[in-house]
């Protein structure tokens, strides 16, 4: 009979413990998906770019070639200015001399640009009159994408009556509308909201990257091998792996003081720069590297190692001819896994100046970049509407580049595990 | 007392003693193993045999707190050296494993893995050659022969451990050392591999652990006793297990202990 009721007791344990860990999972997917759905809903509409239609008349004699016949490289060196604003004026056929400026500003500052960048690109216009797109000014891009509310009081509101007049005049011609933000991928950071992109913090993030794994693999790999499989065991040994296991554990800003200090103070490497990012980072990543390599090395089975020795194969042959090869999956996860964590790292990149303003997109690693993370980190602080949907869209990247390097990282380790079993 | 007859001996060892740190693992053994005859060493869990055997190819040397003392001599040279090349030794004395352990690789890889090494081969068509010659005398090549490019885990355990000792013959070694080869095995990959020993008897001298008293009694002509790291008795296999002149040893082999 006790043990009967013993029997019930270890069922009953068994099944709180199954409701303990479905528990956990559902609070863990939860939160999960309030974080997507939080982002998402923030960040989608970065996405969207909003264009407003004015009609431009590319005149001759005001672009001062009347009667001439000019090539395209002829064009784009005259002075468009005072064209693009007469067009952008001709909005309001009755402007008083004090709404001017309010037109102007429902407009990107890059409205001259763009005025001239479309008739180079389409030169058979000149002199003729066209409906060009030109980017909307960040407030009335989020007055357009229902983030910014009409019915605040105006002298509180960034868009006055003038301009919302004018704009929903626009809007019932049919002269506004939207499309797929290229720019978002295309630019590099700007003061202005509806022209900022992420185009220098993401290749600042690969070449980062790339310049990290480069430095920390191979040097991690060759360390990870050495003392796992030829270094004596000792007290030196011990106290290096007794080392490299704090060094994982050091906060990353330590890091970024080292990259601060050496790099850029003794060495004068260019700051800013990717490359002493991803140095600086690979000092992260070295350790992550040579615990996975180590742990994958002794997971390979001794019999293996046996079965090659027995063969009169030398100690340097079993190591790379059958234990390296088995472990590889192993380390190349751990890879990953330091990469993903270098990737996401802000600290000690903006302590080496990748947080600069930097409105370029970089050509090399040795061109000044930002970083995915730095970047998110510099518009969090911009007050305007349009960066707080753009921070979480540059989320939404960071996030979609782990997931790819992840999904790598899997893809690689199941066709090398398949190779070898 | 067995005499040593240096003639037909391809090993003796001489008083060898072996530690594990501080603690001795075997006495003063002093045996000689017949050339192109099967020697076994039989006696219960613990004994030192496998630990002897592994005095053979210098296996002892991958566990840091093992040292070996004493002589064995091989065709004249002690390889118990310490400056002795542990490579070419291996080259000389193979080794077939209690548990069947097969590369991860192909077939092909697995048997061409120890010519390659030792550069045996210098054409594909001699490594082809190298490898089904190997098979066939594993009696493993009828089997097997349709799927050489196949992963070698995917076999039978039987066919594993014949893998191996065609693995481990195909560099033409002198000596194989065989540490318990049918312990992870049934009885019909058992009696295969027994029938193959016979063969290989011809080619190779063989030491063979075992724990099967009847298994040392089918396939050997010499057998050696070890009872807690000390070579009790040792002869001919026919009259330690008719005869046996110590009480020991045939309170072991009648099973009354062990």
């Amino acid at each position: 009979m006790n043990k009967e009721k013993l029997l019930i007791k270890r069922y009953k344990a068994e099944k709180r413990f199954q409701f303990y860990g479905k528990a956990a999972i559902t609070v863990a997917l939860m939160f999960l998906f309030v974080f997507i759905f939080q982002i998402f809903s923030k960040g989608y509409t970065a996405f969207q770019k909003t264009w407003l239609y004015v009609e431009v008349t590319y005149d001759q004699e005001m672009l001062g070639v009347k009667g001439k016949i000019v090539s395209v490289e002829e064009m784009a060196a005259l002075d468009f200015y005072e064209l693009a604003t007469s067009s952008l004026l001709k909005l309001d056929a009755n402007v008083s001399r004090g709404n001017k400026r309010d037109i102007i500003k429902m407009f990107a500052y890059t409205f001259e640009e763009e005025i001239k960048d479309y008739l180079l690109r389409n030169p058979q216009y000149l002199g003729k009159n066209v409906i060009v797109p030109l980017t909307a000014s960040d407030d009335l891009d989020q007055v357009y994408k229902g983030n910014y509310p009409r019915d605040i009081p105006e002298e509180r509101r960034r868009v006055n009556n003038y301009q919302l007049k004018l704009f929903d005049e626009m809007t019932s011609r049919g002269h506004v509308s939207s499309s797929f933000n290229l720019s978002f991928f295309a630019n590099a950071d700007s003061r202005e909201a509806e022209l900022a992109g992420i185009a220098s913090s993401l290749v600042g993030s690969i070449y980062s990257i790339l310049v990290c794994l480069l430095f920390s693999f191979p040097m991690a790999v060759a360390a990870g091998i050495y003392l796992e499989e030829f270094a004596p065991h000792n007290w030196f040994t011990d106290f290096l792996e007794v080392n490299i296991n704090n060094l994982a554990a050091v906060p990353s800003i330590v890091f970024g003081l080292l990259g601060l200090g050496v790099l850029l103070a003794i060495f004068d490497l260019p700051r800013s720069t990717p490359l002493v990012g991803g140095i600086t980072l690979s000092l992260m990543t070295l350790p992550t590297i040579i615990i996975a390599c180590r742990a994958s090395l002794k997971a390979v089975p001794p019999s293996i190692k046996e079965a090659a020795l027995a063969m009169g194969a030398s100690k340097m042959q079993t190591t790379f001819h059958h234990t390296v090869p088995l472990s590889m999956p192993g380390t190349l996860s751990g890879t990953i896994i330091g990469l993903a964590q270098a990737l996401g790292e802000t600290a000690p990149l903006i302590l080496i100046g990748m947080v600069a303003f930097i409105n370029t997109v970089p050509g090399t690693p040795v061109d000044p970049a930002s970083s995915l993370p730095v970047q998110i980190y510099i518009w969090s602080e911009s007050a305007e509407r349009g960066f707080v949907e753009k921070v979480s869209a540059c989320i939404m990247v960071l996030m979609v580049f782990l997931v790819t390097m992840n999904l790598g990282a899997q893809t690689l380790r199941y066709k090398l595990e398949k190779k070898w079993s | 007392m067995v005499v040593i007859d240096m003639e037909t001996s391809k090993i003796v060892a001489a008083n060898v003693d072996v530690y594990y740190g501080g603690k001795q693992a075997l006495f003063d053994v002093t045996l000689d193993i017949a050339a192109k005859q099967i020697t076994s060493l039989i006696g219960p869990s613990g004994c030192g045999k496998s630990t002897f055997l592994r005095c053979f190819n210098r296996m002892n040397d991958l566990i840091d707190i093992c040292t070996v003392h004493g002589q064995i001599m091989m065709d004249g040279i002690d390889i118990n050296k310490p400056d002795l090349d542990v490579v070419r030794l291996r080259e000389k004395v193979g080794m077939v494993f209690q548990k069947p352990n097969p590369f991860p690789k192909t077939l092909y890889e697995n048997i061409a893995y120890g010519p390659t090494i030792h550069g045996m081969a210098t054409t594909k068509h001699e490594m082809d050659e190298i490898v089904e010659k190997s098979l066939r005398r594993a009696a493993l090549w009828d089997e097997v022969k349709d799927r050489l490019h196949e992963i070698a885990t995917g076999l039978s355990g039987g066919q594993q451990q014949r893998l191996c000792i065609a693995r481990a013959i195909s560099i033409e070694p002198e000596v194989i050392l065989m540490d318990e080869p049918c312990s992870a095995l049934d009885p019909i990959a058992t009696a295969k591999i027994e029938e193959l020993m016979d063969e290989l008897r011809q080619n190779f001298t063989i030491v063979i652990v075992t724990h099967s008293m009847q298994q040392a009694a089918r396939v050997s002509q010499r057998t050696a006793f070890f009872h807690l790291g000390n070579l009790v008795e040792s002869g001919e296999t026919d009259q330690i297990f008719r005869n046996p002149s110590n009480q020991k040893t045939e309170d072991y082999i009648t099973g009354r202990f062990g």
